[in-house]
């Protein structure tokens, strides 16, 4: 394949080219309620070539071996269109060129298991919420994605990588009356099966939340002192600060890039946020991204102070900073931009027990129902969450959505936790989906937070 | 095509193909300056097959072995999903233009230009940080099955994306335009544009509390995906609809009529067929207020012993490539009649409350309840019929059933907006929280 490769850009008449071709193999079942809706294997691929010419940098995708020269062709042209049309010109920063092939080990291999056997085991934790009267629907999915990478660069790059993504993930639906509550349940990784087996415990709690969500009453809008819980702190960590530490964002944005200048002071000295997708075992891991640049640590922010960005070869080089592998597209349709890997909040030393007594009166709040930001502007929900009063977990709320303003915030958060915890499903999308997007936190204490309430 | 079908009709008892054929370019402009230029041929089909009353799926970019093809699809029937219905016979449908060989003038060279006017404009009269986006894309489809149906059409559009970005804030005013030949977005548009961006600039901070929401085209899909959700068959089916009973029932308010139609051809991306070969045709989903009909596809529908309305479309809520997903019920040209204001006069009816031009997270929260809890993004302010700024840390939130029975009235013209094309609706008394 790599010869072939190299055959196709050997054409490009260009100061710069690569070509990844990428073949995706993808397992699914899906469950709706007790009926299967969906199951199968199945296989698609393509190409993306990129081209630096004239100053300009141009991505097309395609996926016929035989439009390879029209994409070249059209990518040369788009370039110098480009080139002709910007002031400064795009230059990629220098990296070391890697020859390379990189196969994940696996605890147990999950394209040498079964169908059956993987959907008896979807069966079986679809039956547990479902053996409960008031709960009237789940959605449950097993996906199983395989990532065969081929990448070739004009430089001399020559990687070949392979990610193999597991995961059961859905969400359980209850009912009474005319109300409906939905949770989300999930988990999966990047090393194997073993990391969707043993979930009969999670999926149990899961479905007595979605039950007492039923007699849980709707928060009252207004501002809170809060509680997160790992998995909700992930995702601040991920959607408020973790989009605003990818280059490509902060650049779009030049008044947030003034104010997002390494050295800056934007948060409180207990809050310290890596993003470090080398750690084995760990959903968002990976080797190489998708412009052959090996993935490193970046410490973010550092007690409160910005210390590191993310970048593609592109932005390093108009940042004028170090490399450092984030560069990552969905697959063979999409040309790389800039992803996180797996972003954490650095754990410190307060047990929850401290926080609930720190926090006194106001909210503990516990998993993340999708988020969203839009400069320094972030919402995201909550699936449940309770009163806290003199420090006491009380009765259950629901309906829960928060609102803020990302350097607010990252000065109200006054204390972190020491149980860090990382996400074992993913999903962002920045106009592509990254199904790898890990996060992760301790238990955190956010002041003045706004809830929507309903 | 067809030798692939006749392939696989010898090993089935029903066969379906469907193929898609998607070409497109784009042009970003970011902070007014050309940043990135995108294109993308792409091909690919998706197979399904019935046998013995369960269904069988395979789909690939390249067509290299059609004998595995179909042995994927075969494989998958091992899973037993259920499937005792038949494919469509289509024969005759509608000729809708939905291209004009025009659109081959829109070049790479020719959006550089059009974005480059624009941001012109807009550097000269405001502060903002400026992002354009303008797209053309032409979408081949054809779905051929063994029940005789052979159906193919060619959509072409071109359009801009505009955004107007209060500077660090993130959040602006943005506008999408789209046709199916070249254009430029007229002058008269973009002085409005700005004059909402200029009107909008200073930040005003208001207490919480119940007011009138102006839902604009643009955060309009927070209302959309609630009551696409309630009134799709899949939630009859699954029983997870607030209003599955509540068919010939008032469930807001009369000024409401909210359909879809998919045979508008005066606008891009109309549809005679849906993703399964159903004949697709105009209808209301909730006329003057009154619940009166559910969507359905050709699964759901016989689930629910009734016939496909022709809303079988592959499509999820974030996309994805079309032939790796089956179809389901699904609102493709969704749309909510037009009122009598224009949007000065709906402006002028707001004594307080807020123009809501954006939202942020209106895929959080209980969807299937209707209920929503969005972040305004952004969220203009209104006091006595004028614009005094823009208002941020602010949530809006609601149930969707008891917000459309809270309308004030509603603009006079839709806008294509993401999801469909609607008007600005005016709801009054809706929760409003502040920092």
């Amino acid at each position: 394949m790599l010869s072939k490769l190299k055959r196709i850009l050997q054409k490009a008449d260009a100061d710069y080219a690569d070509i990844r071709y990428e073949i995706k193999k993808e397992t699914f079942i899906t469950l709706d309620g007790k009926e299967l809706s969906n199951i199968g294997s199945t296989t698609t691929d393509g190409y993306v070539v990129r081209v630096l010419k004239n100053c300009g940098f141009t991505s097309v995708s395609f996926t016929k071996e035989d439009d390879a020269e029209k994409a070249l062709k059209t990518a040369q042209e788009n370039a110098v269109l480009l080139g002709n049309n910007i002031e400064k010109p795009i230059k990629l920063a220098e990296v070391p060129i890697i020859k390379d092939t990189f196969i994940p080990t696996l605890k147990e291999d999950p394209r040498k298991i079964s169908i059956e056997e993987k959907l008896n085991l979807l069966m079986h934790y679809n039956n547990i919420p479902l053996a409960h009267k008031k709960i009237v629907m789940t959605n449950m999915g097993y996906s199983e994605t395989t990532r065969e990478k081929y990448f070739i660069s004009s430089e001399g790059a020559e990687i070949h990588e392979v990610l193999i993504t597991t995961g059961i993930s859905g969400s359980i639906i209850s009912k009474d009356g005319n109300l409906t509550q939905n949770v989300r349940v999930g988990a999966g990784g990047s090393d194997g099966f073993y990391t969707v087996r043993e979930l009969d415990d999670k999926f149990e709690k899961r479905t007595k939340i979605a039950i007492d969500l039923l007699s849980a009453e709707p928060v009252k809008a207004g501002v809170y002192d809060c509680i997160l819980n790992q998995s909700l702190a992930g995702v601040f960590a991920h959607e408020a600060f973790g989009h605003f530490s990818e280059a490509d964002i902060v650049e779009s944005l030049p008044a947030m890039r003034k104010k997002m200048q390494i050295g800056n002071k934007l948060g409180n000295n207990v809050l310290s946020i890596i993003d470090n997708a080398t750690i084995l075992n760990q959903l968002g891991f990976y080797k190489y991204d998708d412009e052959g640049v090996a993935v490193r640590e970046v410490k973010l922010l550092t007690n409160g102070v910005l210390t590191g960005r993310l970048h593609s070869r592109r932005t390093a080089h108009e940042f004028g900073e170090p490399i450092s592998g984030h560069c990552v597209a969905e697959d063979y349709r999409f040309a790389p931009i800039i992803r996180m890997g797996t972003i954490y909040i650095e754990p410190q030393d307060k047990t929850l027990e401290q926080l609930m007594e720190e926090l006194g009166d106001g909210l503990y709040i516990l998993n993340a129902k999708g988020g969203q930001t839009s400069g320094e502007n972030f919402t995201f929900g909550a699936q449940y969450g309770f009163i806290v009063k003199n420090g006491k977990k009380e009765k259950m709320v629901r309906d829960i959505n928060i609102s803020g303003n990302l350097y607010q915030t990252l000065q109200d958060i006054t204390a972190v936790g020491n149980d860090l915890k990382l996400s074992k499903t993913g999903g962002c999308g920045k106009g592509q989906t990254n199904i790898r997007s890990c996060h992760g936190a301790p238990h955190i204490l956010m002041k003045n937070v706004v809830l929507g309430g309903v | 095509m067809e030798k692939l079908l006749n392939m696989a009709r010898k090993v089935c008892d029903q066969a379906e193909i469907y193929y898609c054929e998607p070409t497109s370019s784009e042009v970003m402009f970011q902070k007014g300056e050309l940043h990135d230029i995108e294109s993308q041929f792409q091909s690919g089909m998706a197979l399904r097959i019935i046998k013995d009353g369960k269904l069988g799926f395979s789909y690939t970019k390249n067509l290299i072995d059609r004998e595995e093809f179909i042995q994927n699809a075969l494989d998958s029937l091992k899973g037993g999903v259920q499937a005792p219905y038949d494919f469509p016979h289509t024969s005759e449908l509608p000729t809708l233009k939905t291209y004009n060989e025009h659109i081959n003038e829109v070049t790479s060279s020719s959006m550089v230009e059009n974005c480059t006017r624009i941001t012109e404009i807009f550097i000269k009269n405001t502060d903002a940080e400026i992002e354009i986006v303008a797209y053309k894309e032409v979408l081949n489809q054809r779905i051929i099955n063994s029940q005789g149906t052979d159906v193919h059409s060619k959509i072409g559009s071109t359009g801009y994306w505009l955004s107007l970005v209060y500077p660090g804030g993130g959040a602006g005013i943005s506008r999408v335009y789209e046709e199916k030949i070249p254009f430029s977005v007229s002058r008269n548009i973009l002085d409005n544009l700005v004059k909402m961006y200029n009107d909008s600039s200073k930040v005003v901070t208001i207490p919480g509390g119940k007011m009138k929401i102006l839902f604009m085209p643009g955060s309009m899909y927070t209302l959309l995906w609630r009551l696409h959700s309630g009134t799709s068959a899949k939630s009859i089916y699954e029983e997870i609809s607030p209003i599955k009973k509540d068919i010939g029932t008032q469930i807001v308010s009369e000024a409401i009529t909210f359909y879809n139609d998919p045979l508008d051809d005066e606008v891009p991306g109309a549809r005679s067929f849906d993703d399964e070969g159903v004949p697709t045709k105009k209808m209301n989903i909730i006329e003057k207020g009154v619940l009166k009909n559910f969507f359905y596809d050709i699964n759901y529908a016989q689930k629910l012993s009734k016939q496909s309305t022709g809303h079988g479309y592959r499509a999820s809520m974030w996309g994805g490539d079309t032939i790796t997903m089956k179809p389901t019920p699904r609102l493709a040209h969704p749309r909510i009649a037009p009122g009598e204001k224009s949007f000065e006069e709906l402006v002028a009816m707001m004594d307080k409350g807020i123009i809501l031009d954006g939202v942020m997270g209106a895929h959080s929260g209980n969807i299937p309840n209707g209920d929503y809890s969005v972040g305004v993004s952004p969220g203009l302010y209104v006091e006595k019929g004028e614009i005094v700024g823009r208002v941020k840390d602010v949530m809006v939130a609601g149930n969707v059933y008891d917000t459309l029975k809270k309308v004030v009235a509603i603009e006079n013209k839709l806008h294509t907006c993401w999801g469909g094309r609607m008007p600005a609706i005016l709801c009054d008394s809706i929760s409003v929280s502040s920092k």
